[in-house]
């Protein structure tokens, strides 16, 4: 997003590789328009940007309309990390201090950001984080986050009502909701079709096949 | 009636105040910070013998932070935890570094350790210069567990880091100093439930079991199950009151059919059924009227359709009548014999004969008649609606704004027993613990079973205790024992059992993993000890700060490292 670039613009020193979290070697990083590379950054323009301020100590206001301030700010604590600032107790000041015990010039290195280009910019899931352990050379009878899912259960499941949560006997074929009085019936019957679909999906009942 | 009305409490969090360390932290040795990292909760501390820091975690707050709200509040960043105050107004501006029960954004888990770090008063310079005990998820992935490391050791520069698992702490706070018992521990949080069998002092990793449902599960089942009851509360139901409920005025059955035999009766359902008073909102139904003037409007409308109504009748009367003395005129002419201009009119008006005449006159004046009937009828019943309308009933405002309560405090907790409810294909907790029972020998099936002990803080419904013994009965053999252990303080025993474990190896290296084990054998390695999980020593690819370096790197053979990973 244009929005950004401005930022990054600003943070070119090579010192604070922390601060431009936008890829000091890409070539958006020239301000120019990193024509495709804006296109491919669209899906992770929140991960990053909320990322942004994750930065804390010394970017903690990375505003996108005001380039210039932010950029003045930036150079400002480019002294403040120099000098490590005596912690203060009080209240978080809009200019916020970086905090002493940190290093400042941390990366994460699972986090694409600035250091791992194009390829991987946002933070895996548990789902990727899974897949890619499944590939590695486990024994048997090692434990590892999947194995130890719990089985599906082997015993029939009860049925209860939709609506009361009491024991159901009986279904309704037009909506395929469970019902056990004859009052929940015609509850049912009067519903619109928006609840219905609610609490099918609430059982993931719900299926497109006829 | 007023009986079992409650009102929500709403409660919001107030700032942690930033503490100052106090002499404590500056002793001799450097103090271990020990962190409880729980999806739901983070519970930070110190770990010192004594009374000073006080034995309670000093910090407790939600694992969730939240940019200002609007976007547009420069400078104050993103806010954590106790500083969120409410969390609905925000709720869709919440993120958690977790995904389940384990960190996967470590962005958000460094914002987290700030908040932490900065609120216990930590002051060292450059780096964090305190050992950290942190827990970990059962059979954490080494990946995450490789950020983890990453982040602690590179950015906050700690000396040395033990990761724990947090069911593993609460168990050994609530046995006496034995360290070589055997037992069951079933531990439902946030995100997911564990049961996890102790042999002879050390987990069995490989028998472990998860269910993927816990706390928020039931939170979010219950929200669903009120929304679709209440369709025009649909924003005043938050996560925050649903959480409420459940820890307030939900339990767990005992038996849970019979349980919903006496719910059936109507005595019982008027006796138990908590009315959640929701704050009053003036908008019903989403109209901003209130009911006597919605009923004005409508009289309104109705008397002005009715108007259009009979002025358009009277109009068409007038033009029918008009046509009709036409009709009769030329008719006329024909009677007189005036042929001629009879005929003239005939073709005017497009008629062929007299007889089509005769009849259209007939049509034109039974049409009129009718006009006049109705008019006239119109009229009378204008008089009659306008004398007729009675107001509706008012009706209990009150009980409009009640949420009520019945069977789904029950039906909520019980999505741990019955996965089913919310369409979950994985067995509930009685199934997984025979499951896992049945793994072993019988006599080793006795000793875990008198041992069983419930923790957790979803674990905290009142008849929790009794649906395990209950469930347990009906699945051991005839007449044989069990016993069944509830968590002292099921929510912060695991992090009293980390400052417990802590202090007890202040001084042990076998159990710390140093800076330099980091740098030399990778951020996913682990030291075993009694509340750890078990190392499986496969080397994952360092995360490299190019990504052509990433694939280069060797993986680590782990094929002879499975023998050193089986558990002792």
């Amino acid at each position: 997003m244009a929005a950004q670039i401005p930022i990054v613009a600003t943070t070119s020193t090579p010192g604070i590789v922390r601060n431009s979290k936008k890829r000091p070697a890409s070539p958006s990083h020239n301000g120019s328009s990193g024509g495709g590379y804006g296109a491919s950054k669209k899906k992770k323009v929140s991960a990053s940007s909320f990322a942004q301020p994750c930065l804390s100590p010394s970017t903690m206001i990375v505003r996108p309309p005001q380039p210039r301030g932010t950029g003045i700010s930036m150079e400002a604590m480019n002294e403040n990390k120099v000098v490590p600032s005596e912690f203060s107790t009080g209240p978080v000041e809009k200019a916020a201090k970086p905090l002493p015990f940190k290093d400042p010039n941390f990366v994460h290195s699972g986090h694409g950001g600035a250091v791992a280009g194009k390829k991987n910019r946002t933070w895996k899931n548990l789902k990727q984080i899974l897949a890619s352990e499944r590939a590695l050379p486990w024994q048997l009878n090692d434990p590892n986050y999947f194995s130890i899912d719990a089985p599906p259960s082997f015993k029939p499941a009860k049925k209860y009502s939709d609506v009361s949560g009491l024991l159901a006997n009986y279904t309704d074929p037009q909506s395929k909701l469970r019902f056990s009085t004859i009052e929940e019936f015609s509850y049912i019957r009067r519903l619109p079709s928006d609840v219905v679909t609610g609490y099918l999906a609430l059982r993931k009942a719900t299926s497109i096949v006829p | 009636m007023a009986a079992n009305v409650f009102p929500f409490r709403d409660a919001r969090s107030a700032p942690d105040p930033v503490l100052e360390a106090g002499p404590v932290a500056h002793g001799l040795l450097p103090v271990p910070l020990v962190l409880d990292n729980g999806s739901f909760q983070v519970r930070a501390g110190w770990a010192c013998p004594g009374q000073d820091p006080g034995p309670e975690p000093r910090l407790q707050f939600r694992a969730v932070c939240a940019r200002g709200r609007g976007g547009a509040r420069g400078g104050s960043g993103p806010q954590v935890g106790n500083a969120l105050g409410s969390l609905e107004p925000l709720r869709w501006m919440l993120r958690s570094p977790f995904d389940r029960n384990v960190p996967v954004n470590l962005e958000l888990q460094e914002l987290l350790l700030d908040y932490s770090f900065q609120h216990l008063g930590v002051s060292s310079q450059g780096c964090v210069d305190h050992p950290i005990v942190l827990t970990e998820a059962v059979c954490n992935p080494l990946y995450s567990r490789q950020m983890m490391s990453e982040l602690l050791f590179e950015c906050y520069g700690i000396p040395k880091v033990a990761y724990g698992i947090d069911s593993l702490f609460s168990f050994y706070h609530n046995k006496p100093k034995n360290s070589m018992c055997s037992g069951l521990i079933i531990s439902s949080g946030y995100q997911c439930t564990h049961v996890l069998p102790i042999l002879e002092g050390r987990l069995d990793a490989k028998n472990c079991k998860r269910i993927n449902l816990g706390g928020s599960q039931a939170a979010g089942y219950l929200q669903r199950l009120l929304q679709l009851k209440y369709p025009g509360h649909l924003a005043a139901i938050t996560l925050s009151r649903m959480e409420e409920i459940l820890h307030e005025h939900s339990y767990i059955a005992e038996d849970y059919v019979e349980e919903l035999h006496k719910w059936r009766c109507p005595d019982y359902y008027e006796n138990n059924v908590h009315k959640m008073q929701l704050p009053f909102s003036s908008k019903l139904l989403g109209s901003t009227l209130t009911s006597e003037e919605k009923q004005e409007r409508r009289q309104q409308q109705l008397r002005r359709l009715q108007e259009l109504n009979a002025r358009r009748r009277e109009e068409k009367l007038q033009l029918d009548q008009e046509r009709l003395d036409r009709l009769l005129y030329v008719q006329e002419l024909l009677e007189d014999g005036q042929m001629d201009q009879f005929h003239k009119a005939l073709i005017e008006l497009n008629m062929d004969s007299p007889e089509e005449l005769q009849s259209y006159i007939q049509k034109l004046s039974s049409a009129v008649e009718q006009a006049k009937q109705k008019i006239l009828q119109a009229e009378v019943n204008l008089e009659v609606d306008v004398v007729d309308s009675k107001p509706e009933p008012v009706f209990n405002l009150a009980a409009y704004h009640q949420l009520f309560v019945g069977t789904e405090r029950i039906r909520a907790p019980e999505i741990i027993f019955q996965p089913s409810l919310i369409g979950e294909e994985q067995a509930g907790i009685a199934e997984t613990l025979q499951y896992i029972l049945d793994r072993y020998p019988k006599d080793v099936q006795e000793t875990l079973v008198q041992n069983v002990f419930l923790t957790g803080g979803n674990t905290m419904y009142p008849g929790m205790k009794a649906r395990m013994e209950k469930e347990l009965l009906e699945m051991r053999p005839f007449q044989s024992s069990f016993q069944v252990q509830l968590a002292s303080n099921p929510v912060l025993d695991a992090w009293y059992g980390a400052r417990d474990w802590a202090l007890d190896h202040l001084d042990d290296n076998e159990v710390w993993i140093t800076r330099k084990e980091y740098e030399e054998k990778g951020g996913e390695y682990l030291k075993e000890h009694r509340a750890s999980n078990i190392y499986v020593p496969i080397r994952l690819p360092k995360q490299a700060s190019r990504s052509s370096d990433a694939q280069a790197s060797s993986k680590g053979s782990a094929a002879g490292g499975g023998g050193a990973g089986e558990q002792a």
